[in-house]
């Protein structure tokens, strides 16, 4: 038993270094995509010109700005039916990338 | 040595001795030309030697085809990436109707590739690309310079099909790619005497910017009520319905008193002799029309290096049909070429904002595949786009895109699918301003 977890965690380390390594080198970063649907209207990164700024907001708060969107409490308009394009792991996924953008 | 060993010999001496595209080129601009990335590598410079780890070459400057070079150089790792296109610079089509009611000029929708060179370090190529060859990678330009890649990326726009009776006469601009056609069209408009008819003819689908016919319609009509009263428009489309944006463009026409006849494709015209006689145009359903300005938009068709390289595969062989995950061709052994934009055949609407957004799913999937790695595997595009319904008022059209495995294309999403906004109005049109304008920059700068 012992040693099966201790194999199981070796395998499990040795797996995350390689795909860790691998991430580093070439794997573009997750939602980095999918954010740039926001860039035609929000800037390359989000950093304008154009509508709103996207950047120097945590991931937390770009996802609740959008989910409110999403819901209809900010109106019907062309950002609101953006919003509802995507799931609610998109909106996650992009958002998190977003923050990472200063 | 047999005269086959010797001419693909030559064509290896001709790729080596054009270092034109791939040499870390001296019109590269001075100091602080990389200040708009933030990337810590160096995007903006052309890599170089051994630093070069792959090669793209995009074929045509537009839309898609300026979004993928650049995304390519700020997503990629030593990719280096040559742009072609025969012109030095990019005329907007977007807001171009503009130009026909004197709003804007040609000049202001004009677009250079020279931040896509300084910040990005695009290597721009004016050149007419004569072959492509897929199996090898090959791009041959008219000059005989052969280029070679790991991808080719095309992005030729559209061609327009013949007119039957239209021959060389250019009474009846399509202005439908802006440029000398715009012009043409303004001066007719201008010249034409109050009280006039203008026809503007839209081609069956699928055509490049599905609102755009009845957009350009809706803008005439209002320029004609102030500049040309009692001036009648009659629209001609081939189409049985209104193809985009119904509600707003119903009440749009009957604003600006637009006679709009559906199921009515042009079959043959006569351009007429005179500079100023009535030009005729017969349509499918039997009738034939007279007017003093037609706006003629023909039926389109992927470029034409599209179709002479075998790839125009599908929608009746007008268009490229593509893998929806990577913009790749599905031509058998032609999987490194690349189509995107209005050439590529997808239920995405033919249009510069999601032109740029198939850029980017393209630049990723190549980025991926060059570094062994599958393609995203539920890419999301987006369109959007303002309309002028009046010259100081617009409307809004969006759509959103969801990849669907099932069907393995890019399928309008469940919610929103397509949405409009509800009539137009004077905010939307700043708005639509300020669209253009970040549009662009994503695209160009």
């Amino acid at each position: 038993m012992r040693h099966f977890f201790r194999t199981a965690v070796g395998a499990a380390v040795c797996t995350l270094g390689l795909s860790l390594a691998a991430q580093a080198q070439t794997a573009p970063p997750a939602g980095r995509l999918l954010a740039s649907n926001c860039f035609q209207c929000h800037g390359t990164n989000g950093k304008g010109p154009g509508f709103d700024k996207l950047t120097g907001e945590s991931s937390s708060e770009i996802y609740k700005d959008l989910k409110e969107f999403a819901s209809g409490k900010e109106g019907s308009g062309i950002m609101a039916k953006h919003a509802m394009g995507y799931t609610d792991a998109q909106l996650q996924s992009l958002s998190n990338w977003l923050s990472t953008q200063r | 040595m047999d005269r086959r060993f010797f001419l693909s010999a030559g064509g290896i001496l001709l790729a080596a001795a054009s270092p034109l595209a791939w040499a870390d080129d001296k019109k590269k601009t001075g100091s602080g030309s990389g200040s708009s990335t933030s990337s810590s590598t160096s995007t903006s410079t052309a890599p170089t030697g051994s630093a070069i780890k792959s090669r793209v070459i995009v074929i045509g400057g537009g839309m898609a085809g300026a979004t993928v070079a650049k995304y390519l150089r700020l997503w990629g790792d030593g990719i280096a990436v040559t742009l072609i296109d025969r012109n030095s610079s990019y005329v907007s089509n977007i807001m171009s109707s503009m130009v026909l009611t004197g709003q804007r000029t040609l000049t202001s929708l004009t677009y250079s590739y020279s931040k896509l060179q300084s910040a990005y370090g695009v290597t721009v190529v004016k050149g007419e690309v004569s072959n492509v060859d897929p199996s090898k990678g090959q791009v041959q330009l008219a000059d005989g310079t052969i280029l070679t890649a790991d991808r080719i990326v095309m992005a030729p726009g559209i061609e327009f099909d013949d007119v039957p009776g239209l021959g060389s006469s250019d009474r009846m601009p399509h202005a439908w790619q802006a440029g000398p056609q715009t012009t043409l069209l303004q001066k007719q408009l201008s010249a034409m005497t109050a009280g006039g008819t203008v026809i503007l003819t839209i081609p069956q689908k699928p055509y490049r910017c599905p609102p755009g016919p009845y957009e350009r319609a809706c803008l005439i009509g209002d320029w004609l009520k102030t500049y040309k009263k009692g001036s009648q428009l009659i629209v001609l489309d081939a189409n049985s319905d209104y193809v985009a944006e119904r509600d707003n463009f119903v009440a749009g026409f009957k604003l600006h008193n637009i006679k709009y006849v559906p199921n009515s494709a042009v079959q043959s015209v006569d351009p007429g002799t005179s500079s100023t006689g009535l030009m005729s145009i017969k349509t499918t359903d039997g009738v034939t029309h007279q007017a003093n300005v037609v706006n003629m938009i023909p039926r389109q068709k992927a470029g034409g290096l599209v179709v002479k390289t075998g790839l125009a595969n599908a929608t009746e062989g007008r268009f490229a049909g593509v893998n929806q995950l990577t913009y790749a061709s599905t031509v058998s052994g032609a999987g490194k070429v690349h189509i995107i934009g209005d050439s590529s055949a997808t239920d995405q609407p033919k249009a510069g904002h999601i032109a740029n957004q198939e850029a980017k799913v393209c630049a990723d999937a190549i980025v991926r595949s060059l570094a062994g790695l599958q393609p995203d595997p539920a890419p999301v595009t987006n369109s959007a786009c303002y309309s002028t319904i009046t010259m100081s008022q617009a409307s809004w059209l969006m759509a959103m895109y969801q990849y669907d495995p099932a069907a393995a294309k890019m399928a309008l999403a469940a919610v929103p699918g397509v949405a409009a906004s509800t009539g137009w109005n004077a905010d939307n049109f700043e708005d639509m301003n300020t669209w253009f304008s970040a549009l662009m920059a994503d695209s160009f700068a």
